[in-house]
């Protein structure tokens, strides 16, 4: 009995802890669910079309609110990028051993439904070492060889917040004759190493000191503005047989145009109908319009993205007979109908989103994920030369309106000579309107009924198109109700109507409501904030030092104007005092005034304005823009006093 | 938006149990069908010129796109010498706007495992737009519109999308799927989000295969028909084995059952807020096999009783089978029988033991996916192997418990007249103490206390497995509450602006809830957020009690202050005090109401106020409100009161008693709300009295 278990002792000597958790420095651990402990990406350029990249990465996740971000790991593949392995370990706090991942426990899945797209090859491998206990710690290798060279790997060892790092490397060796291009974002000093080079190849090599966690505040830029980061990209590159530079936006742009080159032709019957146009409409911006409402009448967005069709486009055929297609071949498509009709177009790319950073623009590279058409219109007689943006994925956006999708930022015209950066259409203030018109008929119970007409013009309107456009009438009612901050009432009749100016789309919403209790019944008298539904909330309060920049929301212009009806019975007894505000950060004024007929009208009117344009401001500002809120919530929140009139 | 097809019913039901208790159900009697079966009302690749008029489609004027006919069939036929179910599906959809363009492009889920698969044949499509010249051109579904994905090893995805779709078009396609899955099977769907002006389902089953089936919503059939066919099928039948294996060929003539149901005008389903899942509510018909009655054969009952079920279940490798296997946990539970003399106080121990050994990984199950061992290694598994695991280790521990299968709330409801294993997808522990309540246990929550089931599981009912009889049902209805308390101690000061204290308390559901939110958050982020929504509050000091110990409420205290509204020093003060404390919205947001109000648990809300006046100063106090929603749901209490002459005490108290209330009762549910919120506005008036 006794020689096995001596035996066992000789054999299973414990080996050295890997990583224990009170390791790590108690600074790294404050507001930390996890501590990358080691973070290592090699990235080896094989040739123009092949590069290695293989990533070590060791996480101690410390609760439990770390576990499902950092006790896992999902790696994508496609036909153009492969895993070359993928292993795992886990360790408990102590450092010992737990698991090995074994490859029966990797799970493998298509992604094809994810982001709404119908054709993809993109799939993922994924394992889970998440554990019972907290802390423990996690170990993945994996190597992926990608053949798709357009795209260089990112290094961003500190990606999310309540994410604390003992240290991270990157290293990257490439041929020489294939120089490697890079921009770094707030690295710190000493964080790049002299590159080192032999006869044949060059190696860089960067690295993170350890960093404490860092936690998101309101109103901040994105982390990934924020955090450290190197961005790499190839001087010279090749996918699939079709090499290209990256040198400029211009040799980019040239790619992407070659690779589309010939696609353009379509149906002569097609041709022959576009061409007629040019007798029917001579008008060239009228002609454009009817261009895309024949597209937008026949066509529909479906996503089809299979190696090297991610940037190529679908032959404008395709889509003739179809009557569907991606960004990439719709835009193609129109391209070509416009060429038909004697407007020659562009393709442009753009990385569209409401959240989507803009183009770094010093660091040509591939950071696009969308494709637009862009429309320059000579002057002619007295009409001045004029660009138009055109969007055609949707069937019902307006003619030449970006928006917040594609708005407010840069795109990469792709043109015969190659690519060259522009801007898109920028949309100030006067094109993120909303202008509100209430009536309210109080009653003594502080209960009322009220007709509310608001005007959403550009980009305020953007999410109420789509809800004009998508959703039919009960879903419509729905999303108002769910949206509307009352405590309680009842939507008695609801209407959307598209309503446009001559240069912005706009949506009409017309609502009746029933509402209780908008009014505070105290003793004799009635209480009411005027302002019922245009109230700006505060900020929270500010916990310990602002840290991070200030990011201000797209400026924008808010009206209200309430006609308050006085329930019989009651008289005013206060009225709001007027209040007039006037900051870099917006224009305020709000007055109540009575009506020579007795009713009460209260105006309010927010211009919200961006000091520094869409660029961020210094953290120590944010206690200024703070009291302009606060000061706005204020005056937002001015109650009328009615009194029962002694009868 | 990608219309993700539900799945055909490949499976017909031989016989139908109707009048399922959970819906109100109108489904009309079964008549016996006509000899000659009736036609299909629609032929493929013949549309109604009428349907590609603009007009008169549906009630429902709102439509993005309405379903004309979605009508299948299936049938037990021979391929390749073998036994198969053969479902042709043709379904007919009229685009009416654009943003309908989305049912234009469907999926169609393929499932394989071990020797059983489906497979996808003969798919057709055609789309049909007439022109401004009255011509209808109709252009056909090719290969470039088709595509099909390996989603997961057991899954694969055939997808396809319909050329040239526009506004007014009318969509058709069909499609064969071909199936050996004979005791595996989803149900027929007669419902969609756009409305179903047909919807229709034949099944023709040799007398051989006896299934259940189930049907259940809130539609009527307009036909629902039951009669007697035949089918010719050339069987290969193999004896022997290894190279003396010889087969031969046989051809078998049977009687076949046909069944024939539709639903005509389905209108479009809705989510609501506080639904369980949306295949609760749709008009649809399940099945399971329920014995096999080969020529020559005896009779083989699959599932005629719950007695079988559990002998079936307890026999299993993946359940019964694997809580037998469980000597390993021995060594780390024997101590736990001595420490733990108290049933209830070892139960809870035990668990915590599963719970620090094993984590959940999200999936819900009732079978393990290997022996228990294997999760106790990985320290890592779905419900079925962190729970069974949780049984094995309560017998070690010597407690005798049972597993108790369910269904979990997003899985849907089960029905209590007939025991189909289909129906489940979760298992708990039960303890049973004679004279005391049932003792259900769940070890996949770590926030939760012992004896308290995750709200996922909160679906009314569950069913025992025991060995050697019936079992019984067990209500999941949980005794603990989501119960929220708040004390607030204010001060007003001369000027207007408050000071005070507030001591939090959150009990069952709703102590999970603040935990878990505090675990993401962390303390100050949390308190920071609870002060954000209160325009001007400050919160100077805070402090949490009771994070760790689950089986408690979990505290937290505050103090609070709030600068005065004017800066003058006015006659009258209206103080809305409980507003900031209260629900502030409706959650009951919208006026109409189609399906019941499931919560799954028993709430409570108080608010408790005293404030101290400055000298010289008095209030008026409110009047008093008590509201009862009928058939004890619940109630609503309101007082206000001045235990001296300067202080004034404020009670709100919600109670809500019923786990589910009734579509009809949806409205007496808003209005308390109403009133609730009315009565936490209404503004207190303090006057000076000097």
């Amino acid at each position: 009995m006794l020689l096995p278990i001596f035996s066992s002792l000789v054999l299973l000597a414990p080996p050295a802890p890997k990583y224990p958790a009170d390791a790590i420095a108690p600074a790294l651990r404050e507001n930390a669910h996890a501590v990358v402990r080691a973070y290592d990406k090699t990235v080896v350029v094989k040739s123009a079309s092949q590069l290695v990249e293989t990533v070590h990465r060791v996480v101690t996740v410390l609760d439990e609110a770390g576990s499902d971000d950092y006790g896992q790991l999902m790696v994508d593949y496609s036909s153009l990028r492969h895993i070359s392995y993928m292993r795992g370990a886990v360790y408990d706090a102590q450092g010992q051993l737990l698991h090995q991942l074994r490859p029966a426990e990797i799970h493998d899945q298509g992604l094809g439904d994810a982001g709404g797209s119908f054709m993809r090859d993109l799939r993922m491998r994924y394992a889970d070492l998440r554990q019972p206990t907290t802390p423990y710690t996690v170990e993945f290798d994996y190597e992926i060889v990608s053949e798709n060279t357009l795209f260089y790997p990112d290094w961003r060892p500190q990606a999310d917040e309540n994410l604390a790092i003992e240290g991270a490397t990157l290293q990257v060796t490439t041929p020489t004759a294939l120089p490697l291009r890079f921009e770094e974002q707030h690295l710190p000093a000493g964080a790049a190493s002299a590159p080192v080079a032999t006869a044949t190849q060059t190696t860089y090599r960067w690295q993170l000191p350890a960093a404490p966690a860092v936690e998101e505040e309101p109103l901040a830029p994105s982390l990934a503005e924020q955090q450290p980061d190197v961005h790499l990209a190839p001087a010279t590159f090749e996918v699939q047989g079709h090499a290209g530079s990256l040198a400029s936006w211009q040799s980019l742009g040239q790619w992407v145009y070659q690779l589309g080159q010939g696609r353009d032709a379509l149906p002569p019957a097609l041709t022959a109908r576009m061409a007629q146009l040019l007798t029917t409409t001579p008008d060239p911006r009228e002609r454009a319009r009817k261009v895309y409402e024949f597209l937008q009448g026949s066509t529909r967005y479906i996503s089809v993205q299979l190696g090297l069709g991610g940037w190529q486009t679908a032959p404008a055929t395709s889509v003739a007979t179809g009557g569907y297609g991606d960004c990439k071949a719709l835009s193609n498509y129109t391209c070509a109908l416009l060429k038909a009709a004697g407007l020659p177009a562009y393709v442009a790319l753009v990385g569209a989103g409401a959240e989507h950073p803009d183009v770094r623009v010093n660091f040509p590279s591939s950071q696009f994920n969308h494709a637009i058409l862009c429309l320059p219109l000579a002057a002619h007689g007295t009409v001045a030369a004029d660009t138009v943006w055109l969007e055609c994925t949707s069937q019902t956006e307006a003619f030449g309106y970006m928006g917040s999708f594609t708005g407010n930022r840069h795109a990469l015209l792709l043109t015969p000579e190659g690519g060259r950066l522009v801007a898109t259409p920028r949309y100030g203030a006067q094109a993120n309107s909303q202008l509100r018109r209430t009536d309210l008929w109080l009653d003594a119970s502080g209960g009322a009924k009220a007709t509310v007409r608001t005007r959403r013009l550009g980009l305020a309107q953007d999410d109420y198109a789509q809800l004009l456009q998508e959703a039919d009438p009960v879903a419509q009612k729905k999303y108002v109700g769910n949206h509307l901050r009352l405590g309680h009432f009842t939507i008695t009749s609801l209407r959307l109507a598209a309503a446009p100016t001559s240069t912005l789309p706009g949506v009409v919403e017309t609502m009746g409501l029933e509402l209780a209790s908008v009014g505070t019944v105290a003793g004799r008298r009635l209480l009411l904030t005027p302002n019922l539904l245009g109230r700006l909330g505060t900020l929270p309060a500010q916990v310990g030092p602002r840290l991070t920049p200030l990011a201000l929301p797209t400026p924008g212009l808010y009206q209200d104007t309430v006609r308050l009806h006085v329930p019989t019975g009651f008289r005013v007894e206060n009225l709001p005092l007027p209040t007039q505000l006037t900051t870099a950060y917006g224009v305020y004024s709000s007055a109540c005034t009575t009506l020579p007929d007795g009713t009460l009208q209260y105006v309010r009117q927010l211009e919200t304005r961006r000091p520094a344009g869409g660029a961020p401001l210094p953290a120590a500002r944010y206690a200024e823009y703070q009291e302009f809120r606060r000061k706005v919530s204020h005056a937002d929140n001015a109650q009328v006093v009615l009194v029962k009139t002694d009868a | 938006m990608v219309w993700i097809n539900r799945r055909l019913a490949w499976l017909a039901g031989s016989w139908l149990c109707l009048g399922l208790g959970t819906g109100p159900l109108v489904a009309g009697a079964q008549t016996a069908a006509p000899k000659q079966a009736p036609p299909l009302p629609l032929r493929f690749g013949q549309p109604d010129p009428a349907d590609l008029e603009a007009q008169g489609f549906v009630a429902d004027s709102g439509a993005v796109a309405v379903v004309l006919y979605d009508v299948g069939q299936s049938r037990f036929a021979s391929a390749a010498g073998h036994m198969a179910i053969v479902t042709e599906r043709i379904t007919r959809i009229k685009i009416l706007k654009k943003a309908g363009y989305g049912y234009a492009t469907v999926e169609v889920p393929l499932y394989h495992q071990g020797e059983s698969s489906e497979k996808l044949s003969n798919l057709r499509g055609f789309t049909y737009v007439r022109g401004g010249d009255g011509q209808v051109t109709k252009t056909k579904l090719d290969a470039s519109g088709e595509f099909e994905e390996k989603r997961t090893d057991k899954l694969k995805v055939h997808k396809f999308t319909l050329p040239n779709v526009q506004e007014g078009a009318v969509i058709e396609y069909a499609y064969t799927v071909t199936s050996t899955f004979f005791s595996n099977f989803q149900s027929w769907t007669f419902q969609s989000e756009i409305p179903v002006r047909w919807s229709e389902y034949r099944t023709s089953i040799p007398q051989v295969y006896h299934y259940k089936a189930l049907y259940q919503g809130y539609l009527p059939f307009a036909v629902n028909e039951l009669g007697v066919g035949s089918v010719n099928m050339v069987l290969e039948n193999t004896s022997g084995s290894g190279m003396t294996a010889t087969s031969q060929s046989q051809s078998l003539s049977m009687s076949t059952e046909q069944h024939r149901w539709v639903i005509r005008n389905a209108p479009a389903f809705r989510e609501e807020p506080y639904l369980t899942t949306a295949n609760d509510y749709l008009a649809r018909i399940t099945f399971e096999l329920a014995g096999v009655q080969m020529p020559n054969e005896q009779y083989r009952d699959l599932t005629d009783s719950w007695t079988k079920k559990n002998k079936t279940l307890l026999s299993d490798e993946f359940f019964g089978q694997a809580l037998g296997h469980a000597g390993f946990l021995a060594d780390a539970v024997r101590p736990l029988v001595a420490q733990y003399p108290d049933p209830a106080a070892r139960a809870a121990a035990v668990r915590e033991l599963v719970l620090k050994s094993v984590k959940y990984d999200g999936t819900n199950r009732y079978h393990a996916t290997g022996p228990l061992k294997k999760a106790y290694e990985l320290h890592r598994g779905t419900a079925a192997d962190v729970n069974l695991l949780l049984i094995a280790a309560l017998r070690q521990a010597e407690l005798p418990a049972q597993p108790v299968i369910l269904s979990t709330r997003a899985h849907g409801r089960v029905s209590q007249d007939y025991p189909l294993l289909e129906q489940f997808n979760y298992v708990v522990a039960l303890l049973e103490t004679p004279g005391q309540p049932d003792l259900l246990l769940d070890a996949t929550e770590p926030l939760l206390p012992a004896g308290v089931l995750p709200r996922r599981c909160l679906s009314r009912i569950g069913h025992t497995v025991v060995e050697g009889g019936e079992g019984r049902w067990v209500s999941l209805t949980p005794t603990r509450r989501y119960t929220h308390l708040q004390n607030i101690h204010l001060t007003l000061h001369a000027p207007g602006n408050l000071t005070g204290e507030v001591q939090e308390e959150y009990g069952g559901y709703a102590a999970q809830e603040a935990r878990e939110q505090v675990q993401q958050l962390g303390e100050k982020k949390y308190v920071t957020q609870l002060a954000a929504v209160h325009s001007g509050w400050e919160v100077p000091a805070y402090t949490f009690s009771g994070l760790a110990t689950v089986d408690q409420p979990l505290a937290l205290r505050y103090e609070l202050q709030q600068p005065a509204a004017a800066a003058n020093n006015p006659q009258e003060l209206y103080l809305k005090l409980l507003e900031p404390f209260g629900e502030r919205r409706n959650p009951f947001r919208h006026a109409q109401r189609s399906y019941p109000v499931d919560i799954g648990l028993a709430q409570q809300e108080i608010i408790m106020l005293t404030l101290t006046l400055p000298p010289g100063y008095v209030a008026d106090l409110p009047k008093a409100a008590n509201l009862l929603l009928p058939e004890q749901g619940g109630r609503y209490l309101y007082q206000a009161s001045a235990p001296t002459p300067t202080t004034v005490q404020l009670t709100s108290r919600l109670t809500l008693d019923k786990p589910v209330y009734s579509a009809d009762e949806y409205h007496t549910l808003r209005e308390l709300y109403r009133q609730l919120l009315a009565k936490q506005a209404e503004a207190l008036v303090v006057r000076k009295t000097q």
